[in-house]
């Protein structure tokens, strides 16, 4: 694995279409939009984001984050401002490890931070630590950024976006969840039963819930 | 199209809801009808292109691209309704500038397409009362209206009856009942609470919106029942909410008097000098630049309220230096739109074992129950009333949560929660200070962009105020927690009630229009969509401009058939 060589715009391409290819998940799923070349991720960063994407939602009896390509979704997403990532960052949240990864327009380069952040929290390669300890990391890090009261934290954005990656590809959205674009009537008071599964194709739910 | 050398009984300025309606009831009447569409033409089903979209077919899932939003959709994208699925029913803002005065923000969310907002709207139909009617009258703000509730209420029912409008009869003065289609149904959250908020305050009652969305197919006109989907603004192909293209688009043209010009921007009313009558209206254009014209007997502004009054500015002449049907100096005033803010959401425990099946494409209304009979309103004395609905949470949440891994990807699994949310719209008081003028800039035409000034007033907060009081008032009396609330009103324009600057009135010397919505100053001419709204009471407002332009072309027909015209 290689750090050197940042990737142009139709490597990225071309990389996530071997991608689809390789792990045998529809295209679609990684069908990324250009990125421009210099917000295209390195090779390391890509591996780093698919395997946080399958930290936070892990293949179980569905498919994970990294089979449905989370990760990359994330990083496209980022690139273009999703969840309001391309805005310049508050004065009072940034921190020294905040300055260093922001852009001339002061907005933060999210993969950047959590490369460097996840690298700090293993003090070392992230990616040669076990597992588990991969895992007790990025626990760590979402702790402190999702108690209440947290100072703003880049991972917020980045693990809202991964989820987005997850529940909105077709495994997410229709083998984890359930999906349903013709329901064809309204029932309006069902039993809850055991082990129902949320809808992803409750707009209003997943615009407001 | 062939409309040169046609002589047309009426032009019709626009084609959203009602442009639509108006081609509708004119053709109907016999008479040979110009349809005139600044945007591209959008065939009923076919052209529905992202309908049947999953998330995953798109390249950016749904949510869109938030780059290329900022850059060319910065206003549109704040739409709620707004999103990868939708965008093409919205305008890009950077082809289609429009500016804002001192201090003001308004966002002015529009789509110019053969349908215009018509497959974008919010689809909820409700009556005005002479509660409505009246309130300039009986507080002095802004001219009495030349009519009231009577006048209006045949045309109420035969729009309702045409268009499908589903909801429940519950006989209140403040929100007359309607021909309505049956309702759908409260879910059983929002059934619980309205039978608590109903225990607590009897004058405030939790009922299903009435919506134009079908409840029971109108076969003979190919519309089927609504499939509770819930995604209405990507075009629906079932025709089972209003627009033009699924309602009265084919009934107009069923009547083969009917001529449908797209992509053409109106940009001025001709008129002649020797009667003062219109003559027609010329245009341009959008992708040749090519300016053409077209006559008729008389002219129906339907361009959505902002636009009707451009083109009356954009008019002006030696004879008419201020605007067309502008002596009386008030064209551009008086415009308003409703103050709208999440008034309380909370949390309601008690239903975690229960859930619904589908998607119904409306919430709840909580009607008016301020400055009825009573004027109780603690600084303010118009109404408002609240929208929303109680929901189950779905995977979003875990935006919020803390946790990763099997067990956090377990729990977002199943439903969450049920929440509900009461928002305010609260009534907008016609202000001569807020206003629309023709600025300096101009578009890629060459045609004055507008200016929009606009800011609420002190009896707006104040509604607003009140609203969050005794919306956290009501959740708490029903046993729900309230997380938050706000009472600062989002950006004019928010409500896509924008509405006024050619108002109604029975005086020339202060009103455009009068009571038929026809021009005081020009009587060939007839503006009936937003622009002629001389208050705006509090509810939504599409149903009352169907109604108006209905009964305006009936008016209009009979000037015509008597000669009159």
């Amino acid at each position: 694995m290689t750090t050197a060589a940042p990737w142009g715009r139709r490597d990225f391409l071309g990389a996530a279409a071997l991608l689809a290819l390789c792990v045998g998940v529809p295209v679609a799923t990684v069908q990324l939009t250009p990125v421009a070349d210099d917000e295209a991720p390195t090779d390391r960063q890509r591996t780093i984001m698919a395997e946080v994407a399958d930290l936070v939602i892990p293949r179980t009896d569905t498919p994970g984050g990294r089979d449905v390509g989370a990760g990359d979704f994330a990083i496209l997403a980022l690139a273009h401002g999703l969840s309001g990532t391309r805005a310049p960052v508050v004065s009072g949240a940034i921190t020294p490890a905040i300055a260093t990864f922001l852009r001339p327009d002061g907005s933060l380069r999210h993969v950047d931070w959590l490369e460097r952040t996840l690298d700090q929290g293993g003090r070392g390669d992230f990616m040669r630590r076990s597992l588990t300890e991969r895992a007790e990391i990025l626990a760590a890090i979402d702790a402190a950024a999702m108690a209440r009261g947290a100072p703003w934290s880049p991972w917020v954005a980045i693990k809202g976006l991964i989820l987005t990656g997850y529940y909105t590809t077709e495994a997410g959205g229709s083998q984890e969840l359930r999906y349903q674009l013709v329901p064809g009537r309204f029932d309006s008071d069902l039993p809850l039963l055991p082990g129902d599964r949320a809808w992803s194709s409750d707009w209003t739910a997943v615009e407001f819930g | 199209m062939a409309r040169e050398n046609t002589q047309f009984d009426a032009i019709v300025v626009g084609s959203g809801i009602t442009g639509g309606w108006a081609a509708k009831e004119l053709t109907e009447a016999g008479l040979k009808v110009l349809m005139i569409e600044r945007g591209r033409n959008i065939e009923h089903q076919k052209d529905y292109v992202t309908e049947e979209k999953a998330p995953w077919e798109l390249p950016f899932r749904g949510v869109g691209d938030a780059e290329r939003y900022a850059r060319d959709y910065p206003v549109q994208m704040l739409n709620r309704h707004f999103n990868e699925f939708t965008e093409g029913h919205f305008v890009s803002d950077a082809e289609n500038p429009y500016q804002t005065g001192d201090g003001t923000r308004f966002d002015w969310f529009r789509s110019y397409q053969l349908g215009g907002r018509s497959l974008t709207w919010g689809r909820q139909c409700y009556r005005w009362s002479d509660y409505d009617f009246d309130a300039n009258r009986r507080d002095g703000q802004g001219t009495d209206w030349p009519i009231r509730y009577a006048d209006l209420a045949p045309w109420y029912d035969e729009v309702e009856e045409f268009i499908g409008v589903s909801g429940a009869a519950e006989g209140l003065a403040q929100l007359p009942d309607g021909r309505f289609q049956p309702p759908m149904a409260l879910n059983m959250v929002e059934q619980a609470m309205r039978e608590r908020v109903l225990a607590a305050y009897p004058d405030r009652l939790i009922t299903i919106g009435r919506t134009a969305n079908l409840t029971v197919a109108k076969g003979e006109e190919g519309r089927g029942a609504c499939q509770n989907r819930n995604i209405c603004a990507r075009g629906c192909s079932y025709g089972a909410y209003f627009s033009t293209q699924s309602s009265t688009l084919p009934a107009a043209m069923k009547t083969g008097r009917l001529t449908v010009e797209t992509d053409a921007i109106v940009e001025k009313v001709d008129t002649d000098p020797r009667t003062g009558r219109a003559t027609g209206v010329r245009w341009v254009n959008r992708n040749t630049g090519a300016r053409e014209q077209a006559t008729a007997r008389m002219v129906f502004l339907n361009a959505g309220a902002f636009n009707s009054v451009q083109l009356l500015l954009n008019s002006r002449n030696e004879a008419n230096p201020n605007g067309l049907a502008n002596s009386s100096g008030v064209l551009g005033t008086h415009i308003m739109d409703h103050a709208n803010a999440i008034a309380a959401l909370a949390v309601v425990p008690g239903f975690e074992g229960r859930t619904t099946f589908g998607n119904r494409p409306t919430g709840i209304v909580v009607p008016r129950f301020r400055n009825l009979d009573q004027l109780d309103g603690d600084g303010f004395t118009r109404g408002y009333s609240f929208q929303g609905g109680a929901l189950q949470g779905t995977w979003t949440r875990g935006k919020r949560q803390p946790g990763i891994g099997a067990a956090f990807k377990n729990e977002l699994r199943s439903p969450g929660m049920w929440t509900m949310v009461f928002v305010t719209f609260a009534e907008s008081v016609p202000r001569a200070s807020n206003r629309l003028a023709l600025s300096n800039k101009t578009d890629r035409h060459g045609i004055p962009q507008l200016e929009v000034t606009f800011a609420h007033g002190k009896e707006e907060l104040a509604a607003l105020a009140d609203a969050k009081r005794e919306a956290g008032a009501m959740m708490a009396a029903a046993g729900a927690q309230v997380i938050m609330g706000f009472d600062q009103p989002n950006n004019g324009g928010t409500s896509i009630h924008e509405m006024g600057g050619a108002r109604m009135g029975t005086d020339p010397a202060t009103s455009v229009l009068n009571k038929w919505s026809q021009s005081h100053d020009v009587p060939n001419l007839f503006v009936t969509d937003g622009a002629q709204m001389s208050s705006s009471a509090c509810q939504n407002p599409s149903l009352t401009y169907m109604a108006l332009t209905a009964r305006a072309c009936d008016h209009a027909v009979s000037l015509l058939r008597s000669g009159i015209l």
